[in-house]
């Protein structure tokens, strides 16, 4: 089992609000990995809304993302991709 | 998987004056609205009596200042201008804030240094040794390790049960049929965990999340607009931890309840329960008896080590065939009513 870690930032001007994040879990519950988000030392499960949503992460707020899991390496690669493309939104 | 396996406590580094005064210790403050700002980098308080008379090496001038009756008193045996000297040659050093206790005051011209060294004084109404404990539980509180968990966090019976497991095996379902039952929910998804005196973890949610809970295929509801002020609360104390799990054929799982290992979370010793789970079980029923079960060990009746007990109790007593037959029912013979 690998464990990996990255760094992303939020860049769309509204943030990671309840769309994305909605966008985020379903993303995540796709893996079977666990992968954990977390912002200044305050770590959630990636697959709950409730969770990712409390991080109000605002644009240019970095979180550090955690993946664990047979898949993690496939799971890291689509939430950096998605992170990256502001989630489809204004940048 | 389960239990979140990384599970970092987050410190509190400093804590602003402003919080402080939230403390239960009644402030008053002498200096208007400055120096609010200046950080507490330390639990611990500090007396500056021999500071104040003037040998300020070793002085933990980072510390909440309090000044007793023993740093009131002296002051007063000083002239105006030697107690002006005094407190100078303390606030020349970057205080956080200076407490007086019992209702002591201070001249005007030395709380007027305070404010030109941004120092806030509170005074407050409680005596050094009262103050001292009340402050000493805040600030202890304030800078104690907490945890982020992710789970159902429900107060049953008295009981703080928190339910983890892997997400969508149904830990939100199951903290809302325990409401349902007048059950409270604490937090659901995040819930922090703070360590207090050593001992014990008290959990609770946080401010934004409140009691919203998100329940698969129906979304966000709030449980306290739907069931009410008494199908929640704010803070509870971690009890119980059930790890919810997939039925597993291959996995073992307690049969008599004499064999559990507790978990250690912030190095507080937790109860643990792993509970297989699949359709159809009602978990909601086994939570209540897990709490009820608890409650009874708390209270001195441990119903595995009872029963294990008697059994020892019959094996020592090597009763023949015939006395076994007669001791396998509870009663010798039926009464005649058939009820």
């Amino acid at each position: 089992m690998s464990v990996l870690e990255a760094e992303v930032t939020i860049v769309n001007r509204a943030g990671l609000h309840t769309r994305p994040a909605a966008g985020l879990v379903k993303m995540c519950s796709k893996f079977l990995s666990d992968i954990y988000l977390s912002r200044d030392g305050f770590s959630i499960n990636a697959k709950s809304i409730i969770g990712v949503m409390t991080l109000a992460a605002e644009q240019g707020s970095t979180l550090n993302i955690k993946a664990e899991g047979i898949d993690a390496e496939e799971a890291l690669n689509s939430l950096i991709e998605y992170f990256k493309s502001g989630f489809g939104e204004p940048i | 998987m389960g239990i979140q396996s990384n599970l970092k406590p987050i410190m509190q580094e400093k804590i602003p004056v402003s919080v402080m005064l939230q403390a239960p210790l009644k402030f008053k403050c002498l200096t208007d609205e400055v120096g609010l700002d200046n950080s507490i980098t330390d639990k611990n308080l500090h007396r500056p009596q021999l500071a104040l008379a003037g040998y300020v090496g070793l002085f933990s001038w980072h510390r909440v200042q309090i000044f007793g009756n023993t740093e009131t008193n002296y002051l007063r045996t000083l002239t105006l201008p030697d107690r002006i000297k005094a407190l100078e040659k303390i606030t020349q050093f970057r205080l956080p804030c200076i407490i007086l206790t019992n209702n002591n005051m201070l001249d005007q011209e030395l709380i007027d240094i305070c404010i030109n060294a941004e120092i806030p004084v509170l005074q407050t109404e409680y005596d050094t040794s009262k103050a001292f404990y009340l402050l000493s539980e805040f600030l202890d509180d304030q800078f104690s390790p907490q945890i982020v968990m992710h789970g159902s966090f429900v107060d049953v019976y008295g009981v703080g049960i928190l339910f983890v497991g892997r997400s969508g095996i149904g830990k939100s379902e199951i903290a809302l049929d325990l409401i349902e039952r007048g059950h409270r929910l604490v937090a659901d998804d995040v819930v922090m965990l703070t360590k207090k005196r050593e001992t014990i973890l008290m959990g609770t949610g946080t401010s934004l999340v409140q009691h919203f809970m998100e329940i698969r295929g129906l979304g966000i509801i709030d449980i306290r607009q739907m069931f009410g002020i008494r199908s929640i609360r704010f803070q509870k104390r971690l009890e119980i931890v059930v790890e919810l799990e997939d039925w597993d054929d291959k996995a073992t799982y307690t049969r008599t309840g004499l064999d559990e290992l507790p978990l250690e979370i912030l190095g507080v010793e937790i109860s643990k329960v792993k509970l297989p789970i699949f359709p159809g079980k009602n978990i909601t029923v086994i939570a209540e008896v897990i709490a009820i079960n608890y409650l009874l060990r708390t209270y001195g009746y441990d119903a595995s080590q009872v029963f294990s007990e008697k059994l020892n109790e019959r094996i020592r007593q090597k009763s023949g065939v015939k006395k076994i037959f007669e001791e396998k029912r509870i009663i010798s013979y039926f009464q005649g009513d058939n009820e």
